[in-house]
C-alpha cells in the first residue's frame, strides 16, 4: 500500500485531527510485536523534531498504526469522515 | 518552586516510554524516572533511548537496588549515561522488592547498610578514584575505571521504613518517597529532616520527592477506574500499621491479596474501596489532584513524581498535566 500517497489526499486542515487519532490508535495498542523497530524509530525522529503533521509524518503514524491496528485504523479514519482512504485500508488490510 | 517528574515502566516497549518522555519534556516536567525490574524491559537501555531522543529532563533509574546490580556496574553503566547527557543524570537508588529479589535467588541481607554501602562506592568510583571497600555487604579490592567520569551525579535514596529514610535524608541528595497521601509523606518527611539534620547538611540540599501513584482525567470516574488496579497491588502489599492509618479494613486488603494470588482480577479490583483509592493514589480531575498536590506541598516535598498509570490514556494525561496542573505551580 501506498501510504504517502494516501496521506497526499488528506486535506491540511484533517491532518492535525488525523495525526491525534492515529497516534492514539499505536499508543494503546497491545500489539506492540508487530511495531518495527525502524518505523518505530522514524516516528520517534518526526516526534522530537516535532513534525508528525508533515506529510512524511502522517506517512510514518498511518503504516504504524495499519500494521498494529487495522480495524481500529478503519474506526479512526471513519469517524474523522475519511471514508475513502478508510475504503482503501479495509480493502488492503481488514478484508485480506 | 515544585518540580514535576514522571516515571515509567519498562513493561512498555521504548518507543511508547519514549514518546511520552518527549511529550513530558515538552510539557514542563523537569525529572523522568525509569523503573528497573527485571522481568521489565532494561532500564539502562531505555535511559539511553531518553538520553538520545530529550534534551533538558534529568533522567535516571528510578530506583534501581545494590542486590541484583553490583553497585560498581550500576555506577559504570550511570557514568556512561552521563557522558551521553552531561549534566541530566541522576542514580534512583534503594533496596529493592524482597518478592521480586527471592524469585531470582537473591537475598535482601542487611539492607540499611546495603544502601549506604552502595552510595558510598558509587560516588567514590564515579568521582574517578579507586575503591579499596571492605563493607557489610559488599567488598571492592581497588576497583577503578579505565575511563574518566564526567561531572557528579546527584543520588537519590528510595525509601519507605522510617530508618531508611533516616538514612536517606543523611546520605541523599535526593530522597524518593513511595506515598501518595499527605499523613504518610509527611510521616517519612519527619524521618528524612531528621537524617538531613544528622549530616549537617541544608534541608534545601535535599530534593525530597513523593513518588504518587497517579490518575487524572476530566471525568472523575475514568479517572478512578484506570487507578484501580495499581492501588489493589499497593493495598495489598501495604502493611497492617499503614492500613490503620488510614482507616482501610485490613480484611478487605486480605481479600485483595488473595484474589490476587488466584489472578482473581475481577474480585480484586471490585474489592478495592474509596478509602484505598484516597490513601494510595492522587487521583481525579485536575482540581482534584491539584487540591492534593498543594496538600503535599505543605508536608515538605520539593519534587511531585506522577507515577503509574498517569491516567486512562497517558498521551491525554501528559497534556493535562501539563496544561492544567504544572502552570498552577510555576505562578
Amino acid at each position: 500500500m501506498d501510504y504517502r500517497k494516501i496521506i497526499d489526499n488528506v486535506s491540511v486542515l484533517k491532518r492535525e485531527g488525523l495525526s491525534t487519532k492515529l497516534i492514539d490508535v499505536i499508543l494503546l495498542s497491545k500489539n506492540d510485536d508487530k511495531m518495527p523497530s525502524q518505523l518505530a524509530n522514524t516516528i520517534l525522529q518526526q516526534w522530537q523534531q516535532d513534525t508528525l503533521l508533515t506529510e512524511s509524518g502522517l506517512t510514518a503514524l498511518l503504516e504504524a498504526a495499519v500494521l498494529l491496528e487495522p480495524v481500529k485504523t478503519v474506526e479512526a479514519l471513519t469517524a474523522l469522515e475519511l471514508a475513502d482512504i478508510a475504503g482503501q485500508i479495509n480493502e488492503a488490510t481488514v478484508k485480506t | 518552586m515544585v518540580k514535576f517528574g514522571i516515571e515509567f515502566v519498562p513493561r512498555d516497549p521504548y518507543w511508547k516510554i519514549i514518546y511520552y518522555a518527549i511529550q513530558a519534556e515538552r510539557g514542563g516536567f523537569s525529572n523522568l524516572w525509569i523503573t528497573d525490574h527485571f522481568n521489565n524491559r532494561n532500564v539502562y537501555v531505555t535511559l539511553t533511548t531518553a538520553a538520545i531522543y530529550t534534551n533538558k529532563i534529568t533522567f535516571g533509574p528510578g530506583v534501581t537496588n545494590p542486590y541484583m546490580v553490583n553497585p560498581v556496574i550500576t555506577a559504570q553503566a550511570v557514568a556512561t549515561l552521563n557522558e551521553m547527557a552531561p549534566g541530566r543524570v541522576v542514580l534512583g537508588m534503594g533496596a529493592g522488592d524482597k518478592t521480586t529479589l527471592e524469585s531470582v535467588g537473591v537475598e535482601m541481607q542487611k539492607p540499611l547498610a546495603a544502601i549506604q554501602e552502595a552510595v558510598g562506592i558509587f560516588r567514590k568510583i564515579t568521582s574517578g578514584e579507586s575503591v579499596a571497600y571492605q563493607g557489610e555487604v559488599f567488598k571492592t579490592a581497588g576497583a577503578k575505571f579505565l575511563f574518566k567520569p564526567k561531572g557528579v551525579i546527584p543520588v537519590y535514596v528510595g525509601a519507605q521504613g522510617p530508618k531508611m529514610l533516616e538514612l536517606a535524608g543523611k546520605i541523599g541528595d535526593g530522597v524518593l518517597i513511595n506515598a501518595s497521601h499527605p499523613k504518610d509523606v509527611e510521616y517519612a518527611v519527619g524521618s528524612v529532616k531528621e537524617g538531613i539534620r544528622q549530616s549537617g547538611k541544608s534541608p534545601d540540599q535535599v530534593d525530597v520527592a513523593a513518588y504518587t501513584s497517579f490518575s487524572v482525567h476530566e471525568d472523575l470516574k475514568k479517572a478512578t477506574k484506570a487507578a484501580v488496579p495499581v492501588v489493589a497491588f499497593i493495598a495489598a502489599g501495604s502493611p497492617p500499621v499503614l492500613l490503620e492509618r488510614h482507616g482501610i479494613d485490613v480484611q478487605k486488603t486480605e481479600e485483595i491479596k488473595a484474589a490476587l494470588k488466584v489472578n482473581d482480577w475481577g474480585k480484586a479490583f471490585a474489592s478495592v474501596t474509596p478509602e484505598m483509592i484516597g490513601a494510595f493514589s492522587v487521583c481525579g480531575t485536575p482540581d482534584l489532584c491539584i487540591e492534593r498536590i498543594n496538600e503535599l506541598l505543605k508536608s515538605g516535598i520539593s519534587q511531585f513524581v506522577v507515577g503509574s498509570p498517569i491516567g486512562p490514556n497517558v498521551r491525554e494525561a501528559i497534556n493535562l498535566i501539563s496544561e492544567k496542573i504544572i502552570p498552577r505551580f510555576k505562578s
